[in-house]
């Protein structure tokens, strides 16, 4: 080979080097890019008045003044939004009206018995009222506007009767007037789609029955159970998408036979008659006035509590639960890891057990973590609590010792390959001093190994605090009090990213809470190993004498 | 002031010595008033009867019978795996540490038998030091590294050991250079620094003898000579057994010189006889250069 190919192949060579990196960064970048920038999500963003709201109200923590300022401001849109959408009810939710006739007439047997009429004028009144509900009903039954018409028009004749003034009968007439007006308007050939539409649109606006809104429960409802239906969307992103579902109904359509379904969309204007066309153009116009969306730094995202599974908050908890698994669980990896190792490198001759001894620890280091979750119940929670008389339920101990014994491998193995590292010389000095082995082991071997035991420690942490599976069983909740002590379960941001997927559908609702969990999982573990790396490095450079 | 009186003469010794070795003189280089007191104190420190030493069934060294004398140099000298570095570890027991060692006949220091049962590792090893072949100065701060025996031995009132630091890196014509930074790592040294930081280690514990297994050949010469000029001064104090593969520095340095070859003591006389007129046909090969 002579010299120029040889050059020629080291160009190649270092150029494959040089790709290889860059490959690797760009890797890099395209995993972490995303997830990052959607992680930041979860504190940067367009927060609408209702975020400032759900603060104020879960977390106290507003402007008290410019915030009532801002709500005055919104119920406005909201009432006008709500009048407007009652307005078109009550042409077209047959079973509302039904029961609204239902219960004018029971309210006025109530007041006519408060008022203490004598009792065949009470029948007659009663019978009256009765047959006008039942005309009524009857009415609302109807399609046709020629049938609607003459029961309409035979409840009206009683609109001047003076025993209905002033009572509850009264609202029989304005129903009766409004149904009429609508079914002159609308084509009640419809009359149960439109309901239906409204019923989906109504849920878009304010909430369902386990699905918040655009805008937040009706002015005129009492507080929903769920924290989460007391507020419409409280992120600007959140309510475009929200808007998107209100302006445009999805449908999957076969436009050709055979060819798989097509996603088109149609304005959902379309689906009603066009007495709810201001609607629609109310909403598109003051959509902003509405939400007031203004750009929000939500650091609190690290220290909040959540609500109703991470749709409201933050992931203090998580964090601090992170935290103590980690630290309780190198407590146990630390002393142990370096103990063994010491012991194999120091101690042990090289036999037959020994040889056995290092299998398992190798064989270890290869075990599904799952494993070691099902051991951590059987072994730690159901055998060997009850045998110290603590009570057999799944705890931070647990955890910690079940995340110790799975990382207690590669604890070991990078303090043995350390210890067998400090030069032999070293321990000669020391011997030769007079020192004995421990004395020797403990003041010379160990600060030298140091920086090598330290890369266990990185890497064990790592694996601790983001390890699920051996905690899913033995120490992890989803939902729960801040531990007051190791005896206590406590969630993690690696079991909370974990359950807000696979658990429950609101997560969907909330990417920025998952992502933000997870960036903040491998934040913390890049924090953690931070700390530790730059440890490493000032006991590495004293060993160095620089 | 004993010290300085002490440091007075060692300094003129070591003037001396380093004029003669620039002769390459093989002859004694005692003056006959040192020479005197060697004679004067003829009870030797350490005394090996038909001593062996097996690693596992082969012989590191066999039946060596041989008696070191007080305050002065004896070299060992002899080919590569002739078991000179075996024997001069069995002076302190550093061989213990291999395993599968087992040792025959009587090794005595101070007429104790450091193979007995009862002797105590940690006494014997401090009243015998030792300095390695390469520096091996822990990595810890200067005075660290010179107050690890001490330490040992409980001393810890920061004064004591202060002044035992000073002293010991005088000792080892230290001192001056490091008196600044004691603080400083000892890996920041030079070889030469280091291994006279490894010699004030040994001597920190106030030992009686100072092995030295091949302590210069890891170090160039300037840092070599300074070593030699540190060993003339030092063994009008202590008992220094060296181990070396550099002949002429065996014949710089000592008063005693023995031959080992294949694990077996061929010769052990003056260094002057060993290098001019040596009485076995081996010896007078190996330092003629003929073999080995």
């Amino acid at each position: 080979m002579n010299l120029r190919i040889r050059g020629t192949l080291d160009r190649f060579f270092t150029a494959a080097t040089g790709l290889s990196v860059v490959l690797l960064m760009l890797v890099l970048v395209a995993i972490l890019g995303p997830m990052l920038y959607r992680g930041s999500n979860a504190v940067f963003f367009q927060g609408t008045v209702e975020f400032r709201k759900m603060q104020r109200d879960l977390f106290r923590r507003s402007d008290e003044a410019t915030l009532n300022a801002e709500i005055a401001e919104t119920e406005v849109f909201h009432r006008r939004i709500s009048e407007m959408i009652d307005e078109f009810r009550k042409g077209v939710d047959i079973e509302a009206m039904s029961s609204q006739v239902r219960d004018i007439h029971r309210t006025f047997g109530q007041e006519l018995r408060a008022k203490a009429v004598a009792d065949d004028r009470y029948t007659e009144l009663r019978n009256l009222t009765r047959d006008i509900r039942d005309s009524l009903e009857a009415a609302f039954a109807k399609q046709d506007i020629r049938e609607i018409r003459p029961l309409l028009d035979g409840v009206l004749l009683h609109a001047e009767n003076p025993a209905f003034q002033g009572t509850a009968a009264e609202k029989f007439f304005e129903i009766a007037r409004s149904f009429l007006a609508t079914a002159e308007t609308v084509d009640l050939n419809h009359q149960q789609e439109y309901a239906a539409a409204l019923r989906e649109l109504q849920g878009i606006l304010f909430h369902t029955q386990d699905l918040p809104g655009l805008l937040g429960p009706r002015p005129d409802e009492p507080q929903p159970l769920l924290v989460m239906l007391r507020y419409g969307a409280t992120r600007w992103d959140q309510a475009q998408q929200l808007l998107d579902r209100f302006f445009w109904v999805e449908e999957w359509v076969e436009e050709k036979p055979g060819e798989p379904l097509v996603m088109r969309k149609e304005p959902r204007a379309d689906l009603f008659p066009e007495t709810l066309g201001p609607l629609f153009a109310y909403v598109q116009e003051n959509a902003d006035k509405m939400l007031k969306p203004k750009f929000t730094a939500y650091w609190q995202f690290f220290l909040d509590d959540n609500f109703n599974s991470h749709y409201f908050g933050g992931v203090g908890p998580e964090i601090l639960g992170t935290l103590f698994i980690t630290l309780v669980g190198m407590l146990f990896v630390i002393p142990f890891g370096i103990v063994s190792a010491a012991y194999l490198v120091e101690c042990a001759t090289d036999g037959q057990v020994i040889r056995i001894i290092r299998m398992c620890i190798n064989t270890l280091a290869g075990v599904p973590s799952i494993v070691f979750g099902l051991f951590g119940l059987a072994f730690f929670v159901l055998f060997l609590f009850p045998l110290l008389g603590f009570e057999p339920k799944p705890c931070i101990l647990a955890a910690s010792m079940t995340l110790a014994v799975l990382t207690l491998p590669v604890m070991i193995r990078a303090s043995e390959e350390a210890i067998r590292a400090v030069p032999r010389h070293y321990k000669e000095g020391a011997l030769a001093l007079g020192a004995s082995r421990f004395h020797t082991f403990v003041t010379i071997t160990l600060p030298a190994a140091l920086p090598g035991i330290l890369t266990g420690v990185i890497l064990s942490l790592s694996r601790i605090a983001g390890e699920t599976a051996p905690i899913l069983f033995t120490g992890a909740v989803s939902m729960g009090d801040v531990p007051r002590s190791v005896f206590d379960p406590t969630r993690t941001l690696s079991y909370g990213s974990y359950d807000m997927a696979v658990g429950d559908r609101l997560a969907m609702m909330v990417p920025h809470n998952q992502y933000g969990m997870v960036v903040t999982l491998v934040a913390l573990i890049l924090i953690l190993n931070t700390v530790a790396i730059v440890l490493r490095t000032r006991v590495y450079r004293k060993l160095r004498g620089q | 002031m004993p010290q300085e009186s002490d440091d007075m003469q060692t300094t003129a010794d070591s003037i001396r010595k380093s004029n003669i070795r620039t002769t390459l003189a093989v002859s004694n280089k005692r003056t006959p008033a040192a020479a005197m007191t060697a004679e004067a104190c003829e009870c030797a420190v350490i005394r090996s009867k038909n001593f062996s030493l097996y690693y596992g069934s082969k012989a590191g060294v066999k039946n060596i019978t041989m008696d070191i004398y007080p305050c002065s140099v004896t070299a060992i000298i002899g080919p590569s795996g002739c078991g000179k570095s075996t024997f001069l570890r069995s002076i302190n027991r550093m061989n213990d540490l291999i395993p599968h060692v087992r040792t025959e006949g009587r090794l005595a220091v101070d007429g104790h038998d450091i193979y007995d049962k009862r002797t105590n590792l940690v006494n014997l090893r401090q009243q015998v030091g030792m300095v390695f072949q390469k520096p091996n100065p822990f990595p810890k701060s200067i005075f660290d590294n010179v107050a690890y025996g001490p330490n040992l031995q409980g001393v810890r009132r920061k004064d004591e050991l202060q002044h035992i630091v000073e002293q010991s890196l005088r000792g080892a014509a230290l001192w001056d250079e490091v008196k600044d930074d004691l603080k400083k790592s000892a890996l920041a040294l030079s070889g030469g620094q280091q291994q006279r930081l490894c010699i004030a280690r040994a001597l920190a514990t106030r030992p009686r003898v100072l092995l030295m297994d091949e302590p210069c050949s890891a170090l160039d010469p300037i840092a070599t000579g300074r070593i030699e000029d540190l060993m003339g001064q030092l063994q009008s104090t202590y008992t220094i057994v060296i181990v070396t593969h550099n002949m002429q520095q065996a014949a710089r340095v000592s008063e005693r010189a023995a031959f080992f070859c294949l694990g077996e003591l061929i010769e052990y006389d003056h260094t002057s006889k060993i290098f001019s007129n040596p009485g076995k046909k081996e010896t007078e090969d190996y330092v003629t250069g003929r073999f080995g």
